[in-house]
């Protein structure tokens, strides 16, 4: 009995005033709409280290002014994982995306993403920039725009490993024997303001919705989008909508070079949260919320004045 | 440089409106006063472990919507560390509150109290029902019913012990060897609820504003007896409202259906909650207390 309480989702501030999935391939995304408007906020996931849940400190107050539409990536959550690693390439997110904002019944929105998501945000608004208002890149992952964090090439991920410490966690082998113990390590890297216990907890339970064999597939073994520093810039260039970039000067995902090259190349803006790490909705959710919330001001004034 | 830093004192939401000293028999003790209002809320010290930061989340609320008057207990925060046990007889503490009260210009007010705060709460409402419109105790430490926390019960405070387990640091000589161990011990056992470790921190913040020393005269003063407070909360007139956790390890969930029945009063048992609701689950303390203190009005 205490188990099946423990495993059962957690209350939520708001719930959803609408859900569904679409289907690409056949792969099945899940996706949620709350509260309603005219302007549109499409929340990406990330990696299927996590799931749409990511955002809950969004959600709530974001839907008091906007209709918010959020999806659980391929690979966690209530989307199917497939198991081939094509199906987790970037524009497969990209595309499961504008299929979201079709089904959530929105012709355009601004694009808000985390990590992975930030990338597919830019990536979706590069590729057809009649979806996006705007982009919210939070610690956007842009791969080859600039050399990745450092912890992420300390050991090799596919050989056994004769250490299980730090970094070295990071290794489908460790992942196969201790699942939790990686998923612990690494959101206690990406949360490392003080008493972020309750993130951490939250963070490994949606980590544990997805299995080391899927995630490998996603993260290390699906097809990179592009393969230069030059085809990543072009596509951030190619961003014509507003852009907001945010970044936490604490955080071990993503490096700040990354956050600045974004900026630089979308011409966007580069705000740095100081104290923060890489999960800066989860953890400082009234700035972020806030800066969003302006942010999304700031387009409605400038479509108001177009129109 | 950096502990400097870690000495000065956090932001608050919210900041006083006036501030100062009241003084008897040559003890000083500050107050503070926030927001304006038609009715006051007096919140009560606790045991001088804590000082008035423990209300830190219910001024900025409370204070929106009523005058909220607060003061450091003797033995802690701003107010003076008088050397004899005697200074700290819970009739000290009441009469601090009647001066405080006089001092900001206060006739009447809905006290709050929290644990030991009970002691006080109980002498200021029985003794002086003029000033009092109604009484809130949150995890009351009251001696006049319920049973003791088992686990409390079993060492000596007074007598060398041997063993520093759990409960056993309760001890005088144990505060003396390691006060910041057993503040640690102490304010853990206060914010037992998951994901209290802010809590918890500021708790020993607080402790360590004070000494072993000054608390253990706390320990020395003379203690309120199970007779006298039953006879105290049997001459309680007003409104009451006792707010317990149903996990209190502090003070059994017991003493606080004890004193709502003493009082006639109302109960709210909080499920999930250990004893300190207020800072831990702040939201529901906080309308609790403003849906009583509307009920008085």
């Amino acid at each position: 009995m205490s188990i099946l309480e423990a495993r059962r989702e957690q209350t939520r501030a708001r719930n959803p005033d609408d859900e569904g999935y679409v289907e690409r391939d056949g792969v099945r995304v899940f996706w949620e709409r709350y509260g309603d408007g005219p302007t549109t906020l499409l929340l990406f996931p990330t990696s299927p280290i996590s799931q749409s849940r990511l955002w809950k400190a969004q959600i709530p107050f974001l839907a008091r002014h906007y209709r918010v539409l959020t999806f659980d990536p391929r690979g966690n959550g209530r989307s199917d994982r497939p198991t081939d690693a094509a199906a987790y390439g970037s524009w497969e997110f990209v595309e499961d995306g504008r299929a979201v904002l079709e089904a959530g019944g929105a012709e355009r929105a601004i694009l808000v993403g985390l990590c992975d998501g930030g990338g597919w945000a830019l990536m979706l608004a590069s590729r057809h920039p009649e979806t996006a208002l705007g982009v919210v890149a939070i610690a956007p992952y842009v791969p080859y725009l600039t050399a990745g964090h450092p912890n992420y090439t300390l050991y090799p991920f596919d050989e056994p490993l004769d250490t299980d410490e730090g970094w070295a966690k990071w290794n489908i082998h460790y992942w196969r024997r201790d699942f939790r113990g990686f998923l612990e390590f690494f959101f206690s890297q990406q949360l490392p303001e003080p008493h972020s216990t309750k993130q951490i907890e939250d963070c490994v339970e949606w980590g544990l919705g997805t299995d080391p064999e899927t995630l490998a597939l996603a993260d290390e073994e699906a097809p990179l989008p592009w393969s230069s520093k030059e085809e990543a810039r072009a596509v951030c260039e190619r961003v014509s909508c507003p852009v907001l970039v945010l970044h936490g000067e604490l955080d071990q995902c993503q490096p700040r070079e990354r956050a600045t090259a974004v900026a630089a190349f979308t011409g966007g803006t580069l705000v740095t949260l100081e104290g923060a790490g890489h999960l800066p909705q989860a953890r400082h959710p009234v700035k972020v919320n806030l800066l969003i919330r302006d942010f999304v001001r700031s387009l409605e004034r400038r479509t108001s004045w177009s129109s | 440089m950096r502990v400097m830093e870690a000495q000065r004192e956090q932001t608050r939401a919210r900041y006083p409106d006036s501030e100062g000293y009241v003084e008897r028999d040559g003890v000083r003790v500050f107050w503070e006063r926030y927001g304006e209002g038609e009715q006051t809320i007096l919140l009560l010290p606790t045991w001088s472990v804590l000082h008035s930061r423990i209300w830190k989340m219910q001024i900025p609320y409370l204070a929106r919507h009523y005058r909220v008057v607060l003061f450091d207990g003797r033995g802690n925060g701003r107010s003076d560390r008088p050397a004899q046990p005697e200074a700290y007889a819970e009739s000290e503490y009441a009469a601090d509150a009647l001066a405080v009260m006089d001092a900001t210009q206060t006739s009447r007010a809905v006290i709050v109290g929290f644990s030991l705060g009970a002691h006080r709460g109980l002498l200021l409402t029985a003794n002086h029902p003029e000033r009092v419109e109604g009484a809130v105790f949150i995890g009351p430490h009251y001696p006049g019913g319920g049973q003791p926390v088992p686990e409390r019960a079993v060492h000596s405070w007074e007598e060398e012990l041997d063993t520093e387990e759990g409960w056993a640091k309760h001890n005088h000589h144990y505060w003396l060897r390691d006060y910041e161990g057993y503040l640690e011990f102490f304010m853990s056992r206060l914010f037992s609820e998951p994901h209290s470790t802010k809590p918890i921190e500021d708790g020993i913040g607080w402790g360590l504003e004070t000494t072993p020393e000054t608390l253990a005269l706390t320990y020395l003063a003379p203690l309120m007896e199970p007779e006298e407070a039953r006879e105290l909360a049997g001459r309680v007139r007003c409104p009451v409202l006792v707010i317990h956790g149903e996990n209190d390890g502090h003070s059994s969930v017991t003493r606080g259906i004890a004193l709502a029945e003493d009082t006639g009063g109302r109960l709210a048992l909080l499920e999930g909650s250990f004893h300190a609701p207020h800072i831990r689950d702040p939201v529901k303390v906080n309308l609790l207390i403003r849906d009583f203190v509307e009920s008085v009005a």
